[in-house]
């Protein structure tokens, strides 16, 4: 087959660190091809390179067999390379036709020309089903449309090498389908596609060849056709991986009690709907959902953060009365939320600070409850926790922001844990994560629940609500679809649930 | 209560009048706040195009070489907010404010350097009105609104046309794009960068020729403090107005109104004191925009510094 | 990993906290320097009048003291809210105010001596705070954006007091618009040439620095200046905590009014505590928020401040070129701190054979990615 693109040794440098080096990567035309990593395996920062936002500091670009210098994004669309970002690179106070047109050279009028433009768009999206409502505003969109719509936005531009980032993690199995029809639709008018991602079952599925990098470096490229699953795990985390199981247990008293709850009920994403849940002391409860179909709102609910509509909260048996994170706090919640950056951590401040942040008028860490601040009990606190939690930094002085994402959560998860929660919510607790950061989030999860505290876990990742979860229930548009137990739970009916069926 | 009807036409005339400041000034701020540059030095932009328009006018008696020069000078000051704010990326707040300290500083000092430090005032002239011929015999309309200095009917024509570029112009969507989220503008090949300095460019001289018109069409001299937060009003208007260019148009219009009232109030009460009509402008932005106020809406990366790797 | 690099960097992120500002105030200096030799006068003499006008003998050093004692206020009233995340541009109102209304009382009430100092004060710290509290309230409830209304209410406390001194207390043996003078017996407790507002103003600067840094409540204010989300998540009571920022804020430029009329000026009067509220502003960011710095920095304006007639009146050039030279300062000395942020410059600064940060990624594929954030 035709080759379509080449980098040759890429390397990339940050400071002194390599994010990238020495990467190899060719793509034939016509063909799907995975880039396969873990997080911070390099896979964004090569894509970067290849759409013209980063500089290689070394290597090589071909297109076509003759060499490129893709010095700006816009050099990359004149070479028909787009990308479809894994946050969307959408204006949401924008309608989707907008979008599209945004920045293009296509139609060099200085007007807008929208009736002339709009039959151009129109006819691509039938060409490859995709399926948009161009005046719709951007925020009004489902999440499938608004991929669409970047779908739409690179292949306007001429697009015949396209990056898909991780395209799958916020689709329903349904979507999912729908966009695997485009892709082949796609592929077989011989454009290619880039795709990354690391849920295996679908890497091996759409993949023609597959390419995987571990550690800013490209260890191999195979065919899909001479390789599975197993092997790319193993050559992807660079050693046997071996899938770690936990025991399922029952749980003990009912500690947190949802009865009927129903906060914004109108909205299908951002709202709660007569939801009935229950978690025990001592078990995992998983909420798996797609993400936006009312997680956030549950776990602020949970966290004392909104109040109820209707309906009531009940704890060891008695009725919450008021909704504050102070109150939930002091009566033992432990809560690692679902944007670490913005909710969990307090960015500029140092990782010691951070661990002591709910404790600040402690007797253990100041003097008078809050009028002088012991340091060097919170620097000793610090250190023993960071040794603890394998919390790597140079210093516990240093702010939390300059962490690494998995750093950042385990510093949240210290604090969290200290002095035993009797409940904890943690959300999208691994979002992002390696392979070892996640684990050691997991075995703390499951030893804090071994110690009795009712766990709520919310998370879009299934195999992760698959492999925890005591019990499961499934949130769809702000309602609870269904609950099964966590012991040999039926996959297919919950995959259903999760789509609202 | 009868003296102050009576001289209705005259208050809308102010306003009209009065408004014109604001609308440049708040113009501006648009194409700045719509890049994604919150500026809160309008009120340092203006006195420096209020001093080089007052100075350049009365040195050289060419009243529009004054406008032009105020212009010019609001873009010179601007350009070190946009150096600072957008290639070193400090806080946006604060470069504001820094500018709000120097531009006083810069044309107190270049007065009296000038002017040496007599405590007269030095007076100029003010521009020419330009009656409409026809419009402005239209019975009371147009004596109010087409007997105004041609300044003044520049800045109402330029409401249309920014309207125009924002809604009509893919140039004017490229720019909108920069200030609700500059990566993915980027990622579409629309120069953020250029687009922050584009918008301080124009921002500078509308809020420049804001000035300006305080100094040349207004008071005929220039007086420390002739701003009197007009920049921070006109930062009201555009939240007022909720970033479009008809929203800013009423809101300034309001603004202008009740400048126009306290005036004429100042003029037909005079035995209450007044300090308290005086307030009324400043009174009146906080209730406004106490009702109004916008929490959301505005650009989306609105103030916030944009990160691009070095290239 | 030596102990060297693992306080390095700390220490040298202080150093640059101490470096940055002088070097931002040698650099403005310098250009105005060129200014005035622009003007053809002699720069080097220029600077010699201004610094022995203000340093010259005790006299002088008192008048710098006292210059600088209002302006303490103000700034420290201005970093305080700014550790809350609040930008107070207010200063000028609440100073105003505070001192308008210690004398509104006073004359009023007419109480003498040290009851009348402390009842003085003590109204005019009330006052500051409630017009501190005003824009305070309008954030926390309907969000809106302090920096446009302290500086309208610095206009509406202007007119306040304008119609003060030139109404119902205008002194009536005066041509000039003003208040009467305070009575003698209320008059701050004079130490040497100065008065005592100048202790008070020293010591109110570490009292801010003890709060923001070493308790538990000033803890909080700075979390939540940081990252209020997620101070709520942490169950800080955040609205509570910004308003009181605003009112505590207020409070402290009310105070400084009040000491500044009671200890220096004695009467209101056109032109009473213009330009302290930016003034405060300005001398708060070259001082990075610190409340010690805050008061050094202050220190150093009132300096200024005293020594410019000297030098305006030496070398015939006008006194307005230091707001200039202070207007420069910040933009140098913020610019100067936004530079060392830069990647570019971390680079340079980073690049020793000691430090460590190689085998640190700067959070690898999430955090680096600053396009991202």
């Amino acid at each position: 087959m035709e080759e379509m693109l080449r980098m040759e040794g890429i390397s990339k440098r940050f400071g002194t660190f390599y994010a990238n080096r020495g990467v190899n990567l060719d793509i034939r035309r016509g063909e799907v091809h995975t880039l396969l990593g873990e997080n911070g395996a390099g896979k964004s920062t090569l894509m970067n390179i290849l759409i013209g936002l980063y500089q290689p500091t070394e290597g090589k670009i071909f297109m076509g067999g003759e060499e490129v210098h893709i010095t700006s994004p816009a050099v990359a669309v004149e070479h028909g390379i787009g990308m479809v970002h894994q946050h969307f690179m959408l204006i949401e106070a924008m309608t989707g036709f907008e979008n599209i047109i945004l920045g293009s050279k296509v139609n060099p009028s200085a007007l807008i020309e929208e009736a002339k433009d709009k039959k151009a768009i129109m006819e691509l999206a039938d060409r490859y089903g995709l399926e948009v409502d161009l005046d719709l505003p951007v925020s009004e969109m489902s999440i499938g449309m608004q991929q669409r719509v970047e779908i739409l936005k690179v292949l306007y531009r001429g697009a015949e090498l396209l990056i898909l980032d991780e395209p799958t993690a916020v689709l329903t199995d349904q979507e999912v389908e729908g966009l695997f029809e485009i892709l082949k639709s796609l592929t077989d008018e011989g454009k290619s596609v880039i795709f990354i991602s690391h849920k295996m079952r679908e890497v091996t599925r759409i993949s023609n060849r597959v390419t995987v990098l571990r550690a800013g470096e490209s260890v191999e490229t195979l065919e899909m056709a001479d390789t599975n699953g197993q092997e790319l795990s193993d050559l992807m985390i660079g050693h046997h991986y071996v899938e770690s199981t936990y025991k399922k247990v029952d749980g003990g008293k009912p500690v947190l009690e949802i009865k009927d709850v129903s906060y914004h009920p109108a909205e299908k994403h951002g709202g709660l709907k007569n939801v009935d849940l229950t978690v025990h002391a001592g078990e995992i409860v998983g909420i798996a959902g797609i993400d936006g179909n009312g997680q956030s709102q549950l776990a602020a609910l949970v966290a004392g953060l909104i109040a109820p509509e209707s309906g009531e909260v009940w704890r060891n048996g008695e009725k919450v009365a008021v909704f504050s994170p102070e109150d939930f706090i002091d009566q033992g919640l432990g809560n690692i939320p679902e944007d670490r950056n913005k909710m969990g951590l307090v960015g500029d401040m140092t990782v010691a600070q951070n661990l002591i942040l709910k404790e600040t008028e402690s007797d253990r860490f100041s003097f008078g409850h809050g009028l002088w601040l012991k340091s060097k009990a919170i620097q000793e606190f610090a250190d023993a926790k960071r040794e603890q939690n394998d919390i790597r930094c140079t210093s516990v002085n240093q702010t939390a922001r300059s962490l690494s994402g998995g750093n950042q959560q385990k510093v949240i998860l210290a604090r969290e844990l200290d002095g035993d929660p009797e409940v904890l919510i943690a959300v999208y607790p691994t979002r992002g994560l390696d392979i070892g950061a996640t684990n050691f989030i997991h075995d703390s999860i499951v030893a804090q629940r071994d110690k009795g505290c009712a766990v709520l876990l919310i998370s879009a990742d299934f195999d992760e609500v698959l492999k925890l979860s005591d019990h499961i229930a499934v949130l769809f548009e702000g309602e609870i679809m269904g609950q099964y137990s966590g012991e040999n739970p039926p996959i297919d009916q919950i995959s259903l649930a999760m789509a609202g069926k | 209560m009868d003296v102050f009807l009576g001289s209705m036409p005259d208050v809308l005339a102010t306003t009209i009048r009065m408004t014109v400041p604001l609308l440049f000034v708040a113009l501006g701020e648009l194409f700045s706040e719509r890049a994604g540059l919150v500026n809160i030095g309008l009120d340092g932009l203006m006195t420096i195009g209020a001093f080089t328009g007052f100075v350049v006018g009365y040195q050289t008696g060419n009243l529009w070489l004054g406008v032009l020069c105020g212009a010019v000078a609001g873009i010179a000051v601007n350009l070190i907010y946009a150096f600072c704010t957008v290639s070193l990326r400090v806080d946006q707040t604060v470069t504001g404010m820094a500018i709000n300290i120097l531009a006083p500083g810069i044309a107190t000092f270049a007065y009296k350097v000038i002017f040496g430090d007599g405590s007269t005032l030095v007076q100029g002239t003010t521009m020419d009105k330009l009656a409409i011929p026809g419009l402005s015999a239209i019975p009371f309309v147009g004596d109010i609104l087409f007997n105004q200095t041609l300044l003044a009917y520049l800045a109402y024509i330029a409401v249309p046309l920014c309207w125009f570029y924002f809604a009509r112009t893919r140039g004017g969507l490229n720019f909108r794009s920069v200030g609700e989220n500059p990566q993915a503008a980027e990622t579409l090949g629309i120069d953020a960068i250029k687009t922050k300095y584009l918008a301080s460019i124009v921002c500078g001289a509308l809020a420049g020729i804001g000035g300006a018109f305080l100094t040349l069409c207004y008071t005929s001299t220039y007086a420390t403090g002739v701003v009197a937060g007009r920049g921070f009003i006109a930062l009201a208007a555009v939240i007022f107005g909720r970033w479009s260019s008809v929203g800013i148009l009423g809101a300034t219009l309001l603004f202008g109104f009740f400048d126009a009232v306290q005036i004429a109030l100042q003029v037909s009460a005079p035995t209450v004191p007044y300090q308290f009509f005086a307030m009324i402008p400043y009174v009146f932005t906080i209730v406004a925009l106490f009702f109004f106020n916008a929490q959301k809406g505005g650009p989306k990366a609105n103030g916030k510094p944009y990160f691009r790797e070095e290239r | 990993m030596s102990r060297f690099t693992k306080f390095g960097k700390r220490y040298r992120d202080k150093a640059l906290g101490i470096v940055i500002p002088i070097v931002a105030i040698l650099l403005a200096f310098v250009v105005g320097a060129v200014i005035i030799l622009f003007l053809g006068k002699n720069p080097i003499e220029g600077y010699g009048l201004l610094f022995s006008g203000a340093l010259g003998n005790p006299g002088r050093v008192a008048q710098s003291l006292m210059s600088a004692c209002p302006l303490i206020f103000t700034s420290l009233a201005v970093a305080f809210a700014y550790k809350c995340g609040v930008f107070n541009l207010g200063g000028e109102g609440q100073f105003i105010m505070g001192a308008t209304v210690t004398m509104m009382v006073l004359q009023v009430t007419g109480i003498q001596g040290v009851p009348g100092i402390l009842l003085g004060i003590l109204v005019g710290i009330i006052a500051g705070g409630i017009w501190g509290l005003l824009p305070g309230i309008m954030k926390i409830t309907r969000g809106l954006n302090e920096l446009i209304t302290t500086i309208m209410l610095n206009y509406v406390a202007t007119l306040f007091m304008n119609y003060i001194y030139s109404g119902p207390f205008h002194d009536p043996d005066s041509g000039n618009l003003q208040t009467p003078a305070v009575a003698d017996s209320v008059n701050l407790i004079r130490v040497d040439r100065m008065h005592f507002g100048v202790i008070i103003a020293i010591l109110m600067a570490v009292v801010v620095w003890y709060v923001i840094y070493k308790t538990s409540f000033g803890f909080k204010i700075r979390a939540v200046g940081i990252n209020p989300t997620a101070a709520r998540v942490a169950g800080f009571p955040v609205k509570r905590l910004v308003l009181l920022s605003f009112i505590i804020s207020g409070a402290i430029a009310g105070f400084g009014g009040s000491v500044d009329l009671l200890g220096r000026q004695y009467r209101l009067m056109t032109g009473f505590g213009s330009g302290f509220g930016f003034s405060g502003v300005a001398i708060a960011l070259i001082a990075q928020l610190n409340p010690i710095g805050s008061m050094v920095v202050a220190l150093f304006f009132g300096m200024l401040t005293t020594g410019a007639s000297s030098m305006q009146v030496g070398i015939m050039v006008p006194s307005a070129i230091l707001d200039i030279i202070r207007a420069l300062i910040i933009i140098f000395a913020v610019s100067g701190m936004a530079l060392m942020k830069l990647p570019t410059f971390k680079n340079l600064l980073n690049r020793r054979p000691m430090d460590q940060e190689g085998l640190m990624p700067p959070a690898t594929g999430d955090k680096k990615v600053e396009v991202s954030e």
